[in-house]
């Protein structure tokens, strides 16, 4: 068991009070500028920066779990393809809770 | 001749019949009354409540978590460090919470198939018996799915956050009243409603309330008074046909129905009724 490196759950407000720890988030893919970053929407639909190279061709919804770099940037270690088709709208919930009342039960 | 074939029948039929009474026999501990259904339901956790989970005994089985005893575990997280052997796989899984050990015994085809589909990095939803061995937690998994639609992700530990909430809530309304049972589990499928149970009388009253109508709902309401509830032998069934003032036969259906819905249990007799509900 280790609970040493967790990633947690965030959107784009609360990316700022992570920087330099784990996170991850899920965006809708906006563009890639091809200079090793992608420009994406974060789930309580702010812009935000993903560094990092991707394995492979995204889908509309990506997870990428990663350092967070500043207040708008990820550096993602990981990334997962999550479909095109996500309700952002309750995953936005969960990362509001799991750093709200239930922080207990993620970190 | 007869004599022969009469032996060979006894030793194939003691033999056959004794050894299956003998399978069930030993089986039959696991089954014991001590457990009962509560405590082998499936509970939604993420590794960190895993972690803090109080191990109640030496017993290797026996973790308390939000106070609710935990064997059956639900978890979604991605699975790392696939490693296969001769009779089982191992891997670990990491839920963002943090990371556990986990093992899948290989025992038939199904399960290597199972087994077969999974690859490093690939988010599933793990079923599994959370163990203690050598002082570590882990898994002994029996399921292990990937996940097809990623809203289980945010759906499980929302999950996981109203299963919290429930045992907690449940834990400190149980202090208070001394009501007894407990409802670990929270399984996806199960609708709001099914978590009736609860124990406190306000909220029980009206929850049953909702679905009952007619005369099984002036019953059961004059049953739920706490002067009848107070009442050690409950109320007699001419009672509630008088106060009612509804004819027997109405009265009986009445009960019946309600008996069967588990909102009332005859008590010294079958003419004294009470509601479940208790005072």
């Amino acid at each position: 068991m280790d609970t040493s490196n967790p990633a947690v759950f965030v959107n784009a407000e609360l990316l700022r009070m992570h920087v330099g720890r784990r996170v991850r988030a899920v965006i809708q893919v906006l563009r890639s500028d091809g200079g090793g970053s992608v420009i994406g929407k974060s789930t309580d639909e702010q812009q935000l920066v993903v560094k990092g190279h991707p394995s492979g061709p995204l889908s509309t919804f990506v997870e990428v779990i990663g350092i967070a770099d500043s207040n708008q940037s990820i550096q993602a270690e990981i990334w997962t393809n999550f479909g095109d088709a996500l309700d952002t709208a309750c995953y936005n919930n969960v990362c509001q809770l799991a750093n709200g009342d239930f922080k207990h039960l993620f970190i | 001749m007869y004599g022969t074939s009469q032996f060979d029948g006894n030793a194939a039929f003691s033999g056959g019949g004794f050894m299956p009474s003998q399978a069930t026999q030993t089986a039959d501990p696991a089954f014991s009354p001590a457990k009962n259904r509560d405590a082998q339901a499936l509970l939604p956790l993420t590794v960190k409540q895993i972690s803090e989970a109080f191990q109640a005994s030496d017993d290797k089985a026996n973790f308390l978590i939000d106070g609710v005893d935990v064997n059956n575990v639900k978890l979604v997280g991605m699975l790392f460090e696939k490693t296969e052997r001769v009779t089982d796989v191992s891997f670990v899984l990491d839920d963002g919470t943090g990371r556990i050990d986990c093992h899948r015994w290989v025992n038939e085809a199904v399960d290597t198939k199972e087994m077969e589909l999974l690859s490093n990095g690939m988010y599933v939803k793990v079923h599994g018996h959370l163990k203690g061995f050598q002082g570590k937690k882990q898994l002994m998994v029996y399921s292990v799915r990937p996940l097809t639609d990623y809203n289980e992700i945010a759906n499980h530990f929302a999950d996981c956050m109203y299963a919290h909430c429930y045992n907690t809530r449940i834990r400190k309304l149980q202090d208070a009243s001394q009501t007894p049972g407990h409802m670990p589990n929270s399984a996806v499928n199960t609708p709001s409603k099914g978590y009736q149970p609860t124990p406190s009388n306000h909220f029980s009253v009206q929850y049953n309330m909702d679905g009952v109508k007619g005369i099984d709902k002036s019953v059961l309401g004059y049953l739920q008074q706490p002067s009848c509830i107070a009442r050690e032998k409950g109320v007699h069934r001419n009672e509630l046909a008088q106060q009612l003032n509804v004819p027997e036969n109405k009265i009986l259906e009445a009960i019946e129905s309600l008996e069967s819905e588990g909102l009332i249990y005859s008590t010294i007799d079958e003419y004294h009724y009470k509601s479940t509900a208790n005072g």
